[in-house]
């Protein structure tokens, strides 16, 4: 096993609106490996954001880290995130250097008054010693090494001038700026057509290969985990119901909701006449969970004992699930 | 850029005479002109008398051609003389003009300034004692009219405790021309309450819409301390629109200065204003409207330039 950058230990955040309680995250723990790529799956609204959000102690105003521990493993010794302040000294000396976040969007996320020159060397302005005329060389030697063509132009551009998948590689050439450990995707290819995607993903392989970077690559493209993955979580409802290495996941996919997402998508090779099978019923609403398994009512392996939330079983050393009925479904074929 | 403010600034001429017309025709209009209100009600004048005095000031010619002999006028910077003293309107303008000028520059500096960092520290308290106090004070400073405020000011600065004078501007004997400071405190004051308070409405709702935007979180994302976050990054995306609001409200602020001017018996061009169109002086009438019309052209093509200026993504005139 590699070495773990972030180890995130039964995480709960809460959201708290007109008096009443989102358990968006209850209780996760999962690894970032150095230089492998963790993919967090799960529809939207599972709290795969708002993971990702807790890391970076990005969190909206009206939540909070109600439990557990986030602790970065830098080179100096243990951090523990959630005891940081939020916008204090230590944890800004981690954000955007030691552990960067790209978004969904790189339109709206990008600021539309700075040019994108300016905005990458914010970045470098308060995590390196680069002054002056140094941080306009490194800002455009970042976007050149993204594969942006005439970088000294495009520095002195702002967003709007760029095209989606030109955003995107500014975007990440502003989070890799200054070689972070970790580097958090928030499905930053939603916004983006399936030929640049492609590319997207190339790029933050070959980081990952040349930087040694640990990748949390949030999606809900289950084409994307099969490619990009080494770790695979799935989320349902604030819980990592499935977790395992890409090959655990998508050779023996054991929670039933891990299986109904692996049917529901359609498979290059299998004709058009194949069955894609819709998950039924909707995501139960946040504030009025049912009692035991959140996955229950929408479940076609449903039984009496499903009433209780199920523990959490490690079936393999890389391989754990949530479900009562695993022994059995471990061994049943996929449909 | 450059072919645009020139063709904006062309528009402005048809603009001005298709507005000062309307204005014109507006005025005509109305019941009664400057012969009638001359005449002491109680005494009955000879009609003969009353049509000689017409014809001397020019009254009886059709309308077209009476605007044609002021905008003629006009053409070549003759303002012509009021039709009540015949003194001539541009030595009138030239006394009343920097009385104005004077007045509205500094309400709308303090209330731009003001508005706009009160509006930030509501936005950036947002629920908090000072916020709440903030959004109940500029409610108020909308809704209360300015002559209120100025009578109020007067009753307790100028008649209780006598700091301030009851109102005009420089007495006949000054010397300086900083003697009238205190003259100038109460009415810039009562001017600038509320186009502050817009201002400062206007700036917490931009900078809260500025704040709630991904990129608020791309900047933290960054490691970048809160202040950089939330005025750089937050306050210059507000920016924009409260600079687009600032320059709607001048005309307000002319309009504005009328009542303030009333109020505190302020020299200046909105003083005259209403003593011109009481009088049915329709020549300075006229010429002052011009002058407004001109201002808020000039004014909303300046803003548009600034706006071109300060967010990259506004190209004026599609090149």
């Amino acid at each position: 096993m590699s070495e773990i950058a972030i180890s995130v230990r039964n995480l709960k955040t809460f959201f708290y609106t007109n008096q009443r309680c989102n358990k968006a995250v209850n209780g996760v723990s999962f690894d970032i490996h150095k230089g492998k790529t963790l993919c967090i799956v799960g529809e939207s609204g599972c709290g795969k954001s708002v993971t990702a959000a807790a890391i970076m102690q990005l969190l909206p105003r009206l939540s909070r880290i109600e439990d557990g521990s986030i602790t970065y493993h830098s080179d100096q010794g243990d951090i523990h995130i959630e005891r940081l302040p939020r916008n204090g000294p230590q944890m800004r000396a981690i954000r955007g250097a030691e552990i960067a976040m790209i978004f969904q969007d790189p339109m709206t996320a990008l600021n539309p008054v700075f040019t994108v020159g300016f905005q990458i060397m914010e970045n470098l302005l308060y995590h390196t010693k680069l002054r002056g005329r140094q941080l306009k060389d490194k800002a455009i030697d970042l976007l050149r090494s993204m594969g942006i063509p005439a970088p000294e132009r495009r520095a002195e551009q702002f967003p709007h001038q760029f095209s989606g998948g030109m955003r995107q590689r500014a975007m990440i050439a502003m989070a890799m700026a200054c070689n972070p450990k970790v580097l958090i995707a928030d499905e930053p290819t939603t916004a983006l057509d399936v030929t640049i995607q492609a590319q997207i993903f190339e790029l933050m392989t070959t980081l990952k290969r040349e930087h040694g970077t640990a990748i949390m690559l949030i999606t809900h493209d289950m084409g994307v985990v099969a490619e990009l993955a080494d770790d695979v979580a799935v989320m349902y409802m604030g819980n990592i119901v499935e977790a395992g290495t890409v090959e655990d996941i998508m050779r023996r996919p054991t929670h039933p909701y891990t299986r109904a997402l692996l049917n529901s998508i359609p498979v290059l090779g299998r004709g058009k006449n194949q069955r894609v099978l819709p998950i039924p019923g909707s995501t139960p609403d946040p504030l009025n969970r049912p009692v035991g398994c959140q996955f229950a009512d929408r479940c076609t392996y449903r039984m009496e004992a499903c009433n209780v939330m199920p523990a959490e079983t490690q079936m393999t050393p890389t391989h754990r699930v949530m479900c009562w009925r695993h022994e059995e479904l471990a061994n049943a074929p996929r449909q | 850029m450059l072919t645009y403010i020139i063709r904006r600034v062309l528009i402005i001429v048809p603009m001005a005479i298709g507005i000062s017309f309307l204005i014109y025709l507006a005025l005509d209009l109305s019941p009664g002109d400057a012969v009638t209100r001359m005449l002491n009600p109680v005494q009955t004048v000879d009609p003969e008398r009353i049509e000689e005095l017409r014809r001397a000031l020019g009254l009886d010619a059709p309308l077209l051609v009476r605007y044609w002999i002021w905008f003629s006028g006009v053409l070549q910077g003759n303002f012509g003389r009021t039709l009540t003293g015949g003194v001539p309107i541009s030595r009138i303008l030239m006394e009343r003009l920097p009385a104005t000028l004077e007045l509205s520059t500094i309400a709308l500096v303090l209330s731009s300034i003001f508005g706009a960092i009160l509006g930030t520290i509501s936005a950036l308290r947002r629920g908090t004692t000072t916020d709440n106090v903030l959004t109940v004070a500029g409610m108020i400073g909308v809704s209360i009219p300015e002559f209120f405020f100025g009578l109020v000011a007067i009753v307790i600065f100028a008649l209780n405790l006598q700091w301030l004078p009851v109102g005009g501007r420089l007495l006949p004997s000054y010397d300086s021309y900083w003697d009238h400071i205190p003259n100038l405190i109460m009415p810039s004051l009562v001017l600038s309450i509320m186009m502050t308070a817009g201002v400062m409405r206007y700036a917490r709702a931009a900078m809260l819409d500025a704040l709630s935007r991904e990129f608020i979180k791309t900047a933290r994302s960054k490691g970048l301390p809160e202040w950089r976050v939330n005025l750089l990054h937050g306050f210059r995306v507000a920016l924009t629109p409260v600079v687009v609001l600032i320059g709607f409200r001048l005309p307000i602020l002319i309009g504005g200065s009328v009542i303030v001017e009333q109020v505190f018996q302020w020299p200046g061009l909105g003083n005259l204003f209403v003593l011109s169109v009481r009088n049915k002086d329709l020549p300075t009438v006229m010429t002052i409207a011009l002058l407004s019309v001109v201002l808020v052209l000039v004014v909303s093509l300046v803003i548009d330039i600034l706006t071109a200026i300060i967010d990259p993504r506004v190209r004026l005139g599609g090149d």
